[in-house]
């Protein structure tokens, strides 16, 4: 096999870059999930600042999550 | 006169190309959504086609013509690009009917190096373009997607792991309409994007359009974009099945995270310029996330049947392509061959769904 004709630096940008991407989009979903899951739970148990701030997690990986979703669709309209 | 029925046939084998693509394709959106119940199957194969359809209008770099870097632009003609065509269609429809998923544009790339080695010799393939196009990115898509996919489902069980599976379990299938139509957009702007490439460099072969011109017409367009979407609505159920339910059985969780994982490769592979197949990528991540949770998960045997499938595509596509231009050569450099052919295929296909049908109808009276 040619190496010459392989591009190993952007080879290996490409693992890490997705191994980070990956990561973050798989945490950053479970965040909304625990957020929204805890909140209700709190809710339940009438401990309205927990609940608050599950909320507010959950809101926030929200903003996050369609943030990425927003620079997918960037990156499949400007290839 | 003959240049342009050349020119007719070469655009409706390049649209049913596309057709084929679409519905080879549709597993790798919706395969892992069907199979969490995320969507039904019909909305599933709607919001897919749509966003396909869709995708091919949002970018038009279609300079990037068919095999380029891997066959001296040269050697490819009318009909080489036609024997391309079928070769990879041939490839297409076999793995579809054995439920095998693959990689179109390696189908294509492969009907057109065989076309193009039978017409102008070895030296009309580039062996580094090669290497560099089609094996690089073979190996590299299905290894990176599985390790992503199996460390996003470490990461997904360690976080909600203590969470009712109730809303967990919901939670994750929402997530799923995110990846997969993320994955749909983007497989409707990179595969119709090589049919509208097929069909300009026909029109410039033929003089409709200049040398130099990067215009795209609307009709190439529209009719791309609607072949692809229409395939993809048809839905290739055995690779559907294939991909949602036979290689693992999956939770929504490892349904997210290999879709996730796969787009996250995808795209990441898209931004740098390392274009590789969704096919392979969707693959690995679906294998990935079912080895993290338990390796025996896996049907080691049914992945060993898809990875040999990927070793053949480039040489069967590359076989059928060149004994189709061999043929159609037998008959000159006009009409006649192409023509023969194209008659000749679909009375194979006819004939073999003919007969599959018949067969249904017998079992299903019995």
């Amino acid at each position: 096999m040619t190496v010459a004709t392989i591009d190993v630096g952007k080879l290996f940008e490409l693992v890490w870059a997705s191994m980070v991407a990956g990561a973050v989009v798989a945490a950053c979903f479970s965040l909304i999930i625990i957020g929204v899951t805890r909140a209700a739970d709190c809710r339940q148990n009438r401990r309205s600042g927990s609940a608050t701030a599950y909320a507010a997690l959950s809101a926030v990986a929200t903003v996050v999550f369609l943030g990425i979703a927003v620079f997918a669709i960037s990156i499949i309209a400007t290839k | 006169m003959g240049d342009d029925v050349v020119l007719v046939i070469v655009v409706a084998t390049a649209l049913a190309f596309d057709f084929t693509n679409g519905f080879h394709d549709t597993a790798n959106a919706i395969a892992t959504s069907v199979s969490t119940r995320a969507m039904s199957p019909r909305t599933a194969v709607a919001m897919s086609a749509i966003l396909n359809f869709a995708g091919a209008f949002i970018s038009l770099k279609v300079a990037a013509t068919v095999a380029s870097g891997i066959v001296d632009p040269a050697a490819i003609t009318t009909t080489v690009v036609f024997a391309g065509l079928i070769g990879a269609i041939a490839w297409n429809l076999a793995t579809w009917w054995l439920g095998l998923p693959s990689s179109s544009s390696h189908a294509l790339i492969g009907g057109v190096v065989g076309a193009a080695f039978v017409a102008s010799g070895p030296s009309a393939i580039f062996s580094d373009g090669l290497i560099e196009k089609v094996l690089v990115p073979g190996l590299v898509a299905p290894v990176l997607a599985f390790a992503v996919a199996a460390s996003a489902i470490v990461v997904i069980y360690n976080m909600v792991g203590r969470l009712r599976p109730g809303p967990v379990n919901r939670g994750y299938r929402l997530g799923q309409l995110v990846t997969g139509s993320m994955f749909s957009l983007a497989h409707g702007t990179n595969d119709a994007q090589k049919t509208m490439g097929i069909i300009t460099l026909a029109l410039i072969a033929h003089g409709n359009l200049p040398a130099n011109s990067t215009d795209v017409p609307f009709w190439v367009i529209v009719s791309s974009a609607a072949a692809i979407a229409l395939g993809t609505y048809t839905g290739g159920w055995r690779i559907i099945r294939t991909m949602g339910s036979r290689i693992i059985k999956m939770d929504p969780a490892q349904g997210f995270s290999a879709q996730g994982a796969g787009a996250a490769v995808v795209l990441t592979a898209t931004h740098l310029g390392f274009p590789l197949s969704t096919t392979h990528v969707i693959s690995g991540g679906v294998m990935g996330a079912g080895a993290a949770k338990r390796l025996s998960a896996v049907r080691w045997g049914l992945a060993g049947n898809i990875a040999l499938a990927w070793v053949l595509t480039l040489p069967a596509a590359a076989a059928i392509g060149a004994l189709v231009y061999a043929v159609s050569s037998v008959f000159g450099n006009g009409p006649l061959g192409p023509l023969l052919v194209s008659i000749a295929v679909l009375g194979l296909i006819g004939v073999i769904f003919g007969r599959r049908l018949s067969h249904q109808r017998l079992v299903a009276a019995q």
